[in-house]
């Protein structure tokens, strides 16, 4: 019974791989990025930024293995979609002054409040979870990025 | 005689006037200027009614909710940097235009906080002159 049971689920699996829904578009070369397009930024918010964030918040993704394996895809795809609606980096110049400021703001209330990296992120892939020290320094280069777009 | 003295005096009118004229267009100019480098945070009162009305009860310091007070804190707009202060009025702006504020859950339990559209076209366009005067470009 067990037996007939796995075979079942393993069969539907095996079906499942072909109805997933495809990954999101993986560029490297983006003129609007916002590291390349503004060297001032410090060197460890950059690395800050491209380990922690740009997985999803860029279209610089490095999908894992399993990543394409339904039904991890479905998640995969619909977060990541989510997080690039939010807010993309390699779109950065292509943002208005006004909402490039809003999302400096957001970046500093979802660090603050622990919202970002998704904890499901941070256990899946080593070494993306914020110090103490590494959140302290992107809240106040986010705030300090801000105020230099108005002087 | 009369001609004579008249004269001089319609020549140093005409002489003068242009200068008086150019002095206050000067002077025009540079209160322009000033302005524009001394950019004002103001809240009308018709649109501190609105957001004591729709906005406050959550948005202040004293708030029961830390979220709520985290995202925007009326009592500290003021006092923000330039930054922080254009992203949260942007935000402002957004959230209304979207509907997203104030919250619907909210609305069902305190209908008189909704806000009407003519008042919500109010503040959204506040919010987003008050975030826009700060772009010099």
């Amino acid at each position: 019974m067990i037996k007939n049971l796995s075979i079942l689920l393993f069969i539907c699996l095996i079906i499942l791989q072909f109805f997933g829904p495809s990954l999101p578009e993986v560029s490297n070369i983006n003129p609007n990025d916002l590291i390349d397009n503004n060297p001032e930024i410090p060197e460890d918010i950059k690395t800050t930024l491209q380990v922690s964030c740009y997985d999803c918040h860029s279209n610089e993704t490095k999908y894992p293995w399993y990543s394409s394996i339904a039904p991890v895809s479905f998640l995969v795809v619909r977060d990541i979609n989510h997080a690039r609606d939010e807010l993309n980096f390699s779109n950065w110049e292509d943002m208005s002054k006004l909402d490039k400021a809003s999302a400096l703001d957001d970046i500093s209330d979802v660090i603050i409040d622990n919202e970002m990296p998704m904890a499901i992120y941070t256990a899946m892939h080593r070494g993306t979870s914020l110090s103490n020290n590494q959140k302290e320094s992107l809240v106040l280069w986010a705030e300090e990025f801000s105020d230099h777009m108005f002087d | 005689m009369k001609n004579t003295m008249r004269n001089p005096l319609i020549i140093m009118i005409i002489t003068f006037f242009p200068i008086i004229f150019l002095s206050f267009t000067h002077k025009n100019k540079t209160i322009q200027t000033s302005k524009a480098a001394d950019v004002n945070y103001i809240i009308p009162n018709d649109i501190q009614e609105i957001i004591n009305n729709s906005c406050y009860g959550c948005h202040n310091n004293d708030s029961k909710s830390i979220k709520s007070k985290m995202k925007l804190n009326f009592d500290k707009l003021s006092t923000m940097k330039i930054g922080k202060r254009v992203g949260k009025l942007n935000k402002i702006h957004d959230v209304i235009e979207e509907n997203e504020m104030p919250p619907k859950k909210f609305l069902k339990k305190y209908p008189e906080k909704s806000l009407s559209d003519e008042d919500g076209e109010k503040l959204a366009s506040w919010a987003i002159n008050m975030a826009s005067q700060y772009i010099n470009e």
